[in-house]
């Protein structure tokens, strides 16, 4: 399309499970950004770095917003930085670190948008302390060819600001965002608690539920299914455990990370990487941590992603209810005693909060299960059964990081589904803003 | 010292922007969105703590910017450097424009570099400041497209060789930039010849160079080359050329 800086562009998901050529405009400025026929469908494209592809396909125009990453506004005093949504998480942490503030929760990759976040309502190191992405955020703009541009807020436009939070960009633009920022720790110590399982995993998060970084990693392979460690990152003045607070720009993982021509996640991959990690990290004990490697864990992943070769890997992410994890986690034992699923990690982490339209909240302990080739039957047929016996015990997913769950599987897992559908398209009309996330699971 | 920015809310414009704010240059930036501007200004304030100001203007339709930039200089820093990365091109420049829009591309790629130099010259006199103009290697020679355009901008090179003609180094530097392809908006998905450069790097190249004595430089250097080959080629042969 002449004059609207639009290219056909390959694209693919982080985790390489959908890849399509699309229109993808490039603009630089507001008027271009606004140029757009009204009846073309689009989509807002961040940092493109979400496992699912929420930011292209579904014969939209994925509209660019890498040039609109400006810092607008800065209160010191009340810690309120108002950013256009093309942000990058990693720079806005770096401007708010040098002035003092951060921001408590983010997601692991230092490339995501500001608009992602909110698009994805994402979660960061302790989402049973911070909540998820929308607790930080006092005002959002938003611009759609049928509204305009509109300032949504907790008392203003409220019921678009809501919808906006975990609405994969169906609502609108996100052109601007407000955020609260927060003091950060002077120091972190982490501390690293061996666990056998995940019952007792589910204890030591349950314990540490006030700590600044809480997180475990789990072995997924038969006998030695759930054994690990639970990290609990912990504010620390003691002047030993001071580290660089900064990220550096330098260290931010890739959009894009070219996968190694094999894939090493194979069972004997799996088994020498996971052996190591648990010589490495399974034993009692604490250790200085530096911030930035507690805010951005993925920026040390590059070699784990490339390890999944040209195929890719898929993430589950199911949060399961406290009263139903212990069945939920001895049921996915059998599964993968029984089937013997190749599984590269699995990490825990605490919820508590309350769930919104679709957004991945509720009170339970989440599993994300990073599985490798995805498309081999043994895996395929894990990931249904997985998705099954999630359900069964009242599992909830987390909808920006799956690729495989299809309409009528997420439709049974989130409850309200049909009215968090309808709240979205109230604000979508004619289902202009689109992508194929919102394709594959009818939103 | 102050810098001046004329088309600086985006591609070459905004990438000097920044690394000027980077430099601690304080900034008076000219483009004709006020949102992008005002949103540039606030960013490159917050991120580098230079004074930074912002004048919205329509090079297209204003008959005196030199004027109205002189008038938004007031109360800044002695001016030291004007960096005019500014300039309009069109599909259909190929002798089938009306002349409105002739005038106007004339007015964004001639008319506002002469005018805001005409105006600003004193000052830069007075700082031994520095002009830095840019050029395209569209302009090498006359083409059936991009007629208007490599018109006015073959018409900054004679600017380029008045001003150094007129003053010497010590008195005022002139720079003329000889540009290629860029990786901008403009450029986006577009098949080219040879790969466009980022912005970005060109800014760094450039600013660096402030200090310099008065020059013309090829980006990439291998335009220099090629210009000279274009030029040189008899007419018969390059009538024949296409594209």
């Amino acid at each position: 399309m002449r004059g609207y800086a639009i290219a056909d562009v390959d694209l693919a998901s982080f985790d390489r499970q959908f890849r399509a050529r699309c229109r993808v405009q490039w603009p630089d400025r507001y008027r271009l950004l606004d140029a757009l026929p009204a009846d073309a469908p689009r989509i807002a494209r961040g940092g493109g770095v979400s496992y699912v592809a929420a930011s292209f396909g579904g014969d939209a125009i994925s509209q660019g917003l890498g040039a609109f990453d400006r810092l607008l506004a800065f209160d010191a005093d009340a810690g309120r930085l108002t950013v256009e949504a093309g942000a990058r998480i990693g720079d806005v942490q770096r401007f708010a670190l040098a002035h003092g503030w951060y921001l408590p929760i983010a997601p692991g990759h230092p490339r995501a948008s500001i608009g992602g976040c909110i698009a994805a309502d994402v979660h960061g190191k302790n989402p049973a302390r911070d909540g998820t992405f929308r607790a930080q955020v006092e005002a959002i703009e938003l611009t759609a060819p049928m509204r305009g541009t509109v300032v949504a807020s907790a008392s203003r436009n409220t019921e678009l600001f809501n919808a906006t939070f975990a609405g994969f960009g169906l609502t609108g633009i996100v052109t601007r965002a407000t955020l609260r920022l927060a003091r950060p720790p002077a120091a972190l110590v982490l501390r690293r608690v061996p666990v056998r399982d995940f019952a007792e995993a589910a204890r030591v998060l349950r314990e540490a539920a006030n700590a600044p970084v809480l997180y475990g990693w789990h072995d997924g392979r038969p006998g030695h299914f759930g054994r690990g460690v639970v990290r609990i990152g912990l504010a620390s003045d003691a002047p030993e455990t001071k580290r660089a607070m900064l990220p550096r720009a330098g260290r931010d993982l890739p959009a894009s990370i070219t996968p190694l021509p094999f894939a090493l996640w194979n069972r004997a991959g799996i088994a020498v990487a996971n052996t190591w990690l648990g010589l490495r990290w399974c034993r009692p004990g604490q250790s200085p941590l530096a911030l930035a490697d507690a805010l951005f864990p993925l920026n040390d992943a590059r070699t784990y992603f490339a390890g999944y070769g040209n195929n890719g890997m898929v993430e589950a992410q199911w949060l399961v209810p406290h009263a139903r994890f212990e069945a939920f986690a001895g049921g996915l034992a059998d599964t993968v005693a029984r089937d013997r699923p190749l599984i590269a990690l699995i990490a825990s982490k605490l919820f508590a909060g309350a769930p919104d339209g679709f957004s991945f909240d509720g009170a339970g302990i989440a599993l994300a299960i990073q599985i490798p080739a995805p498309a081999e039957s043994r895996q395929r047929a894990f990931l249904g059964a997985l998705a099954e016996l999630a359900i069964v015990h009242g599992g909830r997913p987390n909808l920006i990081k799956e690729s495989t769950l299809d309409a009528a599987a997420a439709r049974r897992a989130i409850a309200g589904f049909d009215a968090a559908r309808a709240r979205l398209a109230a604000h979508n009309p004619g289902g202009l803003h689109t992508s194929e996330l919102a394709r594959r699971i009818a939103l | 010292m102050t810098a001046l920015v004329v088309g600086a809310s985006s591609g070459l414009g905004r990438a000097l922007a920044s690394e000027l704010a980077r430099r601690k240059h304080d900034l008076l930036l000219v483009a004709s969105g006020p949102r992008d501007l005002e949103a540039l200004a606030a960013d490159l304030n917050l991120r580098h703590g230079v004074a930074v100001r912002a004048l919205a203007l329509d090079l297209g339709r204003e008959a005196d910017p030199g004027a109205r930039i002189a008038a938004a200089l007031e109360g800044l820093s002695p001016l030291s450097a004007l960096l005019l990365p500014v300039g309009v091109s069109r599909e259909d420049d190929d002798f089938s424009l009306d002349v409105s829009r002739i005038g106007q591309l004339l007015a964004i790629n001639l008319h506002a570099p002469l005018a805001i130099v005409h105006a600003l010259l004193p000052k830069l006199l007075e700082t031994r400041g520095v002009v830095v103009l840019f050029g395209s290697i569209a302009a090498i020679r006359g083409r059936g497209r991009n007629v208007v355009y490599a018109s006015a901008k073959r018409g900054l090179v004679s600017l380029y060789e008045s001003l150094r003609q007129r003053h010497r180094s010590s008195e005022l530097r002139v720079h003329l930039y000889q540009l290629g392809f860029l990786a901008t908006n403009l450029t986006h998905g577009m098949q080219l010849p040879m790969p466009a450069t980022d912005p970005v790097v060109i800014a760094k190249t450039v600013i660096d160079r402030l200090a310099h004595g008065s020059a013309c430089w090829y980006v990439p250097r291998k335009f220099a080359l090629i210009a000279l080959v274009v030029r040189a080629l008899p007419w018969t042969i390059y009538r024949r050329m296409r594209g």
